[in-house]
């Protein structure tokens, strides 16, 4: 299946060594490596600000790298135009050429190179094929519809099997129901392909379900990579704890009552009643002040621990969220099954699961 | 509502009356070219009454209309075309490339915008002269090729197109002339055919230029010949307005043909002249 556009399509990785950017005097990416294997599916995820476009338009030679290195395969790309590095890219508000019809679309980039009338009229039915478009091709993207015009930009990435291939926030302008739709055919797409992709969202549901590896960026920064389970269940900093996981994690200031060889007892800062005993590696000093983080799944109702008044409850079907606050007016949020009444107005007492709680020091760094 | 129908019809009156007051003078001139040049200045009425031909037929047998024709046709076609080519590609360079005094050469352009053209005919003259280019069709062209408002109106056209467009050629293969003329300039037919419109009918239509850079009867343009027709034949109103009304002929068909375009190229022009 799709084997003329595969031939071509040379997946290929990515590598970044000390990666900058600056415009004027403010830096943007501050110093990024990163490798990108083949046919890898690699999603940049970060607040809005955080550099993930900027990288990515670095990447494709929109933007100019101010310091560093940017290689595809064995080549270095650094100072290559955009059309010589062999990306494509699919851009958030699609792009298309609103005087070509869907087919010519589709067909510029193959014409510009001169590519024989056969073999561009083979690649563009064939990419229509994939992309169901093939009832719309002499229709002019104006009369399309958003899902359909998302695909149409896809398609001219696929025609000219790049070696990677870049998306910057290609669902965001799509309603909620088409971009579940549009990320399930991306994720098919990626496997049919076999190419390396790269995806910039600062949406984290699409960074987890579409990602073999997720970059997470804040401030010019990879603050963590690695694949969406494992900075799920092992976040390297409080930042990524909080951005990975939805809805956030719970963070409750507390102080070291006491440490042992194992770990430590935390006691949070305005809980007399509740101290919390932590595994650790490398438990810090009694006195010590640090941050807990608690994701909202990994609360549960029990007869002793944190007295959360609950004030809004999310009822979404299958799981409830009760978000509250503690007596010092420290937020919670906690998750629920089953309960389809909300606990809203109500008191009630959680505690986190037995190695569920994530310790962080004062400047955001995991203690392990 | 009869008080609104009343209003309706009154406002339909005057309406029709200024229409017939505008139409006037070009009935007149229909008129007059109809008639001998004795029944003019002596009875004519209002009324159509005659249709002599003769006018036209000796200002068509005598007078080197075609030639001037020929003049208007081609300088007209030539300025408009290098204007809107030139325009187009220093609008891009303006708003899509980034140089060193970019800034500056758009304030030029605008600054220029201000210059009264008249002002500048002295200057004018002396250099073609001095280019030994009096009498020519470059005469007539070269100074009106300057038309700051082509550029400003696709600056701004340009500016309105996003910039990740512009990105997507750039990563399909494309170069300046790529975007440029298979994305800029298709994007933007409409404008270009408005002020393709606006540049031909004011180079058709000069007068002030080509008078006083052509002095030779083969290098004349219509508005020029006309009054060539004045010295030729004395007060000869019927010739005079036969040859009026053969001039605009094409430009009539031309407006009948583009109607909308103009339209919508007047409106843009006095938008921009504001």
């Amino acid at each position: 299946m799709f084997e003329s556009l595969q031939d071509k399509g040379h997946a290929t990785g990515v590598h970044l060594r000390g990666a900058r950017k600056s415009f004027g005097a403010l830096e943007v990416i501050k110093g990024v490596d990163m490798d990108i294997g083949r046919g890898e599916f690699a999603v940049f995820v970060g607040p809005s600000g955080c550099g993930k476009s900027t990288l990515l338009r670095m990447i494709a030679g929109l933007e100019d790298t101010s310091d560093g290195s940017i290689a595809i395969g064995e080549r270095d790309v650094t100072h290559e135009d955009p059309a010589d590095r062999g990306v494509a890219m699919v851009f958030q508000s699609y792009a298309l050429y609103p005087h070509l019809s869907v087919y010519e679309n589709m067909a510029f980039s193959l014409r510009l190179a001169k590519r024989p009338k056969a073999e561009v009229d083979a690649k563009v039915r064939e990419a229509a094929g994939i992309l169901q478009l093939a009832d719309h091709l002499e229709k002019k993207p104006a009369q399309l519809s958003g899902g359909q015009r998302q695909r149409v930009a896809i398609g001219r990435a696929i025609v000219r099997a790049p070696e990677v291939f870049l998306f910057d926030e290609p669902l965001s302008n799509l309603d909620a129901e088409l971009r579940v739709q549009m990320r399930l055919e991306l994720a098919r797409l990626h496997k049919a392909l076999g190419a390396t992709m790269i995806y910039v969202t600062h949406d984290q549901v699409e960074a987890m379900t579409l990602a073999d590896r997720i970059f997470v960026l804040q401030g010019g920064l990879v603050q963590q990579q690695g694949a969406p389970l494992d900075l799920y269940d092992d976040p390297s900093n409080r930042f990524v704890a909080g951005f990975i996981g939805s809805p956030s994690m719970n963070f409750l200031a507390a102080t070291v009552e006491s440490r042992n060889g194992s770990g430590i007892r935390a006691r949070p800062v305005g809980q007399p009643d509740t101290a919390f005993d932590i595994s650790l590696a490398a438990p810090p000093d009694a006195g010590t002040r640090v941050t807990l983080g608690i994701r909202p799944e990994h609360l549960v109702i029990r007869g002793d621990g944190l007295r959360v008044t609950v004030d809004v409850a999310e009822e979404l079907g299958g799981v409830s969220y009760q978000h509250g606050t503690l007596e010092g007016g420290e937020p919670v949020i906690f998750q629920q099954t089953g309960v389809r009444h909300g606990m809203s107005g109500t008191v009630q007492t959680v505690a986190p699961e037995e190695g569920r709680i994530f310790v962080f020091d004062e400047g955001g760094g995991r203690i392990r | 509502m009869t008080a609104k129908r009343a209003r309706n019809a009154a406002f339909s009156g005057i309406i029709l009356i200024a229409a017939a007051i505008w139409i006037f003078p070009l009935y007149w001139a229909l008129t007059t070219s109809l008639r001998s040049e004795n029944r003019i200045v002596s009875d004519a009425g209002v009324l159509m009454d005659e249709l002599n031909f003769s006018a036209y037929t000796s200002v068509l047998s005598t007078s080197k209309l075609p030639i001037w024709y020929l003049n208007s046709v081609a300088t007209s076609v030539i300025i408009t075309a290098i204007v809107l080519i030139t325009g187009m590609m220093c609008a891009y360079a303006l708003s899509q490339l980034r140089f060193p005094g970019r800034k500056v050469l758009y304030l030029v352009v605008v600054g220029s915008f201000m210059v009264p053209v008249p002002a500048l005919y002295v200057a004018q003259f002396v250099l073609m002269s001095d280019l030994r280019l009096v009498n020519s069709w470059w005469g007539i062209i070269l100074p009106q090729l300057i038309v700051p408002v082509v550029v400003i109106v696709y600056k701004q056209f340009f500016d309105a197109i996003p910039k990740e467009m512009r990105e997507a050629v750039l990563l399909d293969g494309g170069g300046e002339f790529t975007l440029l003329f298979k994305l800029y300039l298709p994007l933007n037919w409409g404008i270009t055919a408005a002020l393709a419109i606006i540049t031909f009918i004011s180079a058709w239509n000069n007068f002030f230029w080509p008078f006083l850079v052509v002095t030779s009867e083969d290098m004349m343009t219509i508005p020029v010949g006309i009054t060539q027709v004045n010295d030729a034949f004395g007060v000869a109103y019927a010739r005079m307005m036969a040859l009026a009304l053969l001039a605009a002929g094409p430009v009539i068909v031309g407006y009948l043909i583009f109607q909308k375009r103009v339209t919508e190229a007047v409106m843009i022009s006095a938008g921009v002249k504001g």
